[in-house]
């Protein structure tokens, strides 16, 4: 039996960048993963931020050729072929876990396929497909089981008409008309993508905004660009009804208006429960262990990622933290380092960007306006709009602003919020900037090249010392 | 011709000096390095020698002046013939007037007023060689939103906080904790040149409120003695102090110091019980590495070297010369090695490179008399041993009883208790004990 200083279970984006991490730091490390294709990468590599990217850049594609005209690229009879999608989408996916493999034969890591369990102080078990049980000696355990798509206790989910977020990965047919519950990540991503492969959307939220963890003006801006695109946007709305056969689904929505509500009957071919994720935390085998599991499935730990039994760390989608493939990265490094003695830093949750990749895309770090008031803090906030942006314009991608969040006394970036044209690539901007504690002279100090979008992040700044240059 | 001589680098982390006293008068002949004036740092006492032979035409600096190093501070002509003073030209007298910096209470008055939101708002001066020092690293590893808090409040010097950042980087946490302790008002109102606050729950010393009569007279804190103030009161804030006091019968010592006396002194070395006390600290030390480490946030460094340093007592102020690898020594090396470094310190020609570096440090003061001392520790060290006098003393042989007249000295350790613990300590006490005692 070997003896291993790290065993990981879980091979996403927390448990392989865990696993070589802590290979490279000269731990003998082992991964397991019980995946039934065999594939290492996790739910964000198989079923979540790389196969629902992929579809997001042939939706993206599509809006691009289909408004080719209006600069001049006359692309006649643009259409979707939904199978040559789905093997495009296949390959990203294969090239992708095909990768993972690679760096555990490079990083020499044992790759144990198999439900790994907690089975007592320094072992785990491997239960493989075949019934067959292994146990692995260690010192260290990262747990990074990852997540499940939630359901809604009141609805059935068949595999035919009502689906979560793995299922509508598979879809074959573009939906004639999808209706999406939860305008999350999840749900506004999907809705981006099929509204633009030609389906109808119908898009409901509980909240009284689409994006509800979003900035207020980044939620509404949002809206207006959705319903702009043809989409239907029910908030403050709940399903409390769904009936599904052969022909399509129907369910009762009602929504709320002031103190009235009212009711309607929807009636679509599909239906995606996109109401967020739970934990897979049921069977880890943390009975007999001093591992603390609150009720919604959430291990607990300290800001080394420690669980409550010594030598066990979790990370990723199974603890209280934002739920993101690179916290649950950023967190595995974090164990990592701890179990090598590297003393490192805690992770500064408050500098976590958060982007959801809907049309237009959204990101944002920090403190929405709304949050930095509640803080305390004496705000005052800069908007740019794309509109004023000459790369927007020659993209004709002109929807959006960008907003900084910033405290009146010391000029303290206290958040950045985008909305528009590549949103999650420029985010990282006022990341860094945050990181290394910036003001906002900082930021409009900066000499940004012309013409590129990043320009409205220098000129958010000058709206916000009061001197916005191009508008 | 006439020739420059500038304040001589005097090691690593020496950056200004202060002249004591001039050897030589206007118009003297000066060999090449002979003595030509005296200084003072933080850290040591030095006779700085003439680099070329001439006629010193011309003094820069006055007594009292503290000067940065490679600041002109005399001019020698090489061709004038003694007693002859060719004028200075005008423009080495603005030179002179421009890198000299005011007598030392006049430098500390510009330092408390001039220095706040102009020191931040300036670049930092680059230190010679190109090498910034720790504190121009903290101060431009600060983050922009500190900067701006601290002009702000006024706080000039963020090396005086203590950063939790990369690479020591003061983050807004940091200068808010710090603001909050209220140490920046207490750090407003002394001596910039005192540099960090080390502990911000200690409360100001109270003004004592002086008045002084017509007998009395004030003398300036010499920046020895500034120092010594200074790493004393840090290091009570610092470390936390206990100690352990052990009596040692040297009858064995004295046995082989006698033994071995004349062979020594045929080589031309004076064997001092001070020596069979490094030797034997060096033993221990090796036995017990923790108490030859050093404590680093939440980390302890062990060190690899054995650096004792033996207390020297000058005139008015004392210093701690540091013998390197005593462990790597015999009795002869470090015996040796001690006179030199003791002789060197008495007459002011150590190099400040060789008072640094220790690991431990023994402080033998019982040649004056006392029953035993109470030792701060030299931070960072993590203990010291303060020796009281070797007298005869009678004590009970714990066998049989039988009442004997003995040499012995009291050792009293202070070791820092976040580090060691007293089983630790005690044990190290009686390694050195078992060492001497049992001296072959």
């Amino acid at each position: 039996m070997s003896q291993y200083d790290v065993v990981v279970i879980g091979s996403g984006p927390g448990g392989y960048v865990a696993a070589i991490h802590s290979a490279q730091s000269g731990l003998k490390t082992a991964i397991v993963e019980r995946e039934p294709t065999e594939r290492l990468g996790g739910t964000c590599l198989l079923r979540g931020c790389i196969p629902t990217k992929a579809m997001l850049h042939t939706a993206d594609m599509l809006e691009t050729l289909k408004k080719g005209d209006q600069i001049g690229v006359m692309a006649n009879d643009v259409a979707l072929d939904m199978a040559k999608m789905q093997a495009y989408k296949g390959r990203v996916v294969q090239k992708n876990a095909g990768g993972v493999s690679y760096l555990m034969k490079k990083n020499k890591i044992d790759v144990h396929l198999g439900h790994g369990r907690l089975a007592g102080k320094g072992k785990v078990s491997v239960e493989k497909a075949d019934g067959k049980k292994e146990t692995l000696s260690t010192k260290n355990v990262i747990l990074a089981t990852g997540s499940t798509c939630f359901h809604l206790p009141f609805i059935d989910m068949s595999p035919e008409r009502v689906l979560d977020s793995d299922a509508i990965l598979e879809m074959e047919e573009v939906p004639e008309h999808l209706v999406v519950i939860g305008a999350g990540a999840v749900g506004t991503e999907f809705a981006s993508v099929f509204l633009r492969y030609g389906s109808k959307v119908t898009l409901i939220e509980m909240a009284p905004a689409v994006l509800p963890s979003e900035d207020h003006e980044v939620s509404a801006e949002a809206e207006k660009s959705f319903k702009k695109q043809g989409m239907t946007v029910l908030t403050s709305s709940r399903v409390t009804d769904v009936k599904a056969d052969a022909a399509g689904v129907k369910m009762v929505v009602e929504t709320k208006k002031g103190d009235k509500t009212s009711s309607q009957t929807i009636e679509a071919s599909h239906l995606l429960v996109a109401a967020g994720r739970a934990p897979r935390t049921q069977d880890i085998g943390a009975k007999g262990t001093r591992l603390k599991i609150n009720e919604r499935g959430v291990v607990e730990v300290d800001e080394f990622m420690r669980t409550g039994e010594p030598g066990v760390y979790a990370i990723g989608d199974i603890v209280d933290t934002p739920w993101l493939a690179h916290v649950a990265s950023k967190e595995g490094i974090l164990a990592v380092d701890h179990i090598a003695g590297k003393n490192p830093r805690p992770i500064n949750y408050r500098l976590v960007p958060m982007c959801t990749y809907c049309s237009p895309e959204v990101a944002s770090v920090g403190l929405s306006e709304r949050a930095a008031k509640e803080a305390g803090y004496d705000v005052k906030t800069g908007v740019f709009p794309f509109s004023a942006i000459g790369k927007a314009a020659i993209l004709n991608k002109t929807e959006g602003f960008v907003k900084i969040v910033a405290d009146k006394k010391y000029d303290e970036l206290l958040g950045l919020h985008i909305i528009g044209p590549k949103a999650t690539e420029l985010i990282t901007e006022g990341t860094l900037a945050m990181e290394l504690e910036s003001t906002i002279e900082e930021l409009l100090m900066t000499i940004h090249p012309h013409p590129t979008l990043a320009e409205a992040v220098a000129e958010a700044a000058h709206a916000a010392m009061g001197h916005a240059i191009h508008i | 011709m006439r020739s420059e001589v500038v304040m001589p680098q005097m090691g690593e982390s020496v950056t200004e000096g202060t002249v004591t006293a001039w050897l030589k008068e206007i118009g003297d002949v000066v060999e090449r390095d002979e003595p030509l004036f005296e200084i003072t740092t933080d850290k040591v006492d030095a006779e700085v020698p003439s680099p070329i032979a001439g006629v010193l035409v011309e003094r820069l600096a006055k007594v009292g002046d503290t000067v940065e190093i490679n600041t002109v501070v005399a001019v020698l002509d090489t061709e004038a013939k003694a007693g002859e003073v060719p004028a200075a030209a005008p423009e080495s007298a603005a030179k002179a007037a421009a890198s000299t910096v005011a007598s030392t209470g006049a430098a500390s008055g510009a330092r408390t007023s001039g220095a706040t939101a102009t020191a931040l708002a300036e670049a930092p001066t680059p230190s010679r060689g190109g090498v910034p020092s720790r504190e121009e690293l903290r101060r431009t590893r600060s983050t922009p939103l500190v900067r701006r808090i601290a002009q702000e409040h006024g706080i000039a010097d963020l090396s005086q906080i203590d950063g939790s950042g990369l690479s020591g980087r003061v983050t807004k946490a940091d200068i808010m904790a710090f603001i909050e302790s209220g140490a920046h008002e207490r750090a407003q109102g002394t001596n910039g040149s005192t540099g960090r606050i080390a502990q911000p729950s200690r409360p100001a010393p109270a003004s004592p409120g002086l008045a002084p009569g017509e007998r009395d007279h004030f003398e300036p804190m010499g920046p020895q003695r500034a120092a010594i103030a200074e790493h004393m009161i840090r290091s009570r804030a610092t470390s936390a102090h206990a100690h352990t006091i052990h009596e040692i019968d040297f009858s064995a010592v004295f046995a082989a110091r006698k033994r071995m006396k004349a062979e020594f002194e045929e080589r031309g070395v004076k064997l001092t019980f001070t020596a069979f006390m490094v030797k034997a600290v060096a033993d221990a030390l090796r036995a017990f590495p923790v108490v030859n480490a050093s404590l680093d946030g939440d980390q302890l460094l062990y060190r690899g070297d054995i650096n004792v340093g033996v207390a020297v007592a000058l005139e008015a102020s004392l210093i701690v010369p540091v013998v390197r690898n005593v462990d790597e020594l015999s009795l002869l090396g470090i015996a040796r090695s001690i006179n030199d470094l003791a002789e060197r310190a008495r007459t002011k020609r150590l190099k400040p490179d060789e008072v640094r570096g220790g690991t431990f440090t023994l402080s033998n003061h019982g040649i004056f008399g006392p029953e035993f001392g109470v030792p701060i520790i030299n931070q960072p060290q993590t203990a010291i041993i303060s020796t009281g006098a070797i007298k005869k003393r009678v004590v009970v042989d714990q066998k049989t009883d039988a009442i004997m007249v003995r040499p012995t000295a009291i050792f009293c350790m202070s070791f820092d208790h976040r580090t060691i613990d007293g089983a630790t300590a005690d044990k190290f006490l009686a390694h050195i004990r078992q060492t001497l005692e049992g001296w072959e």
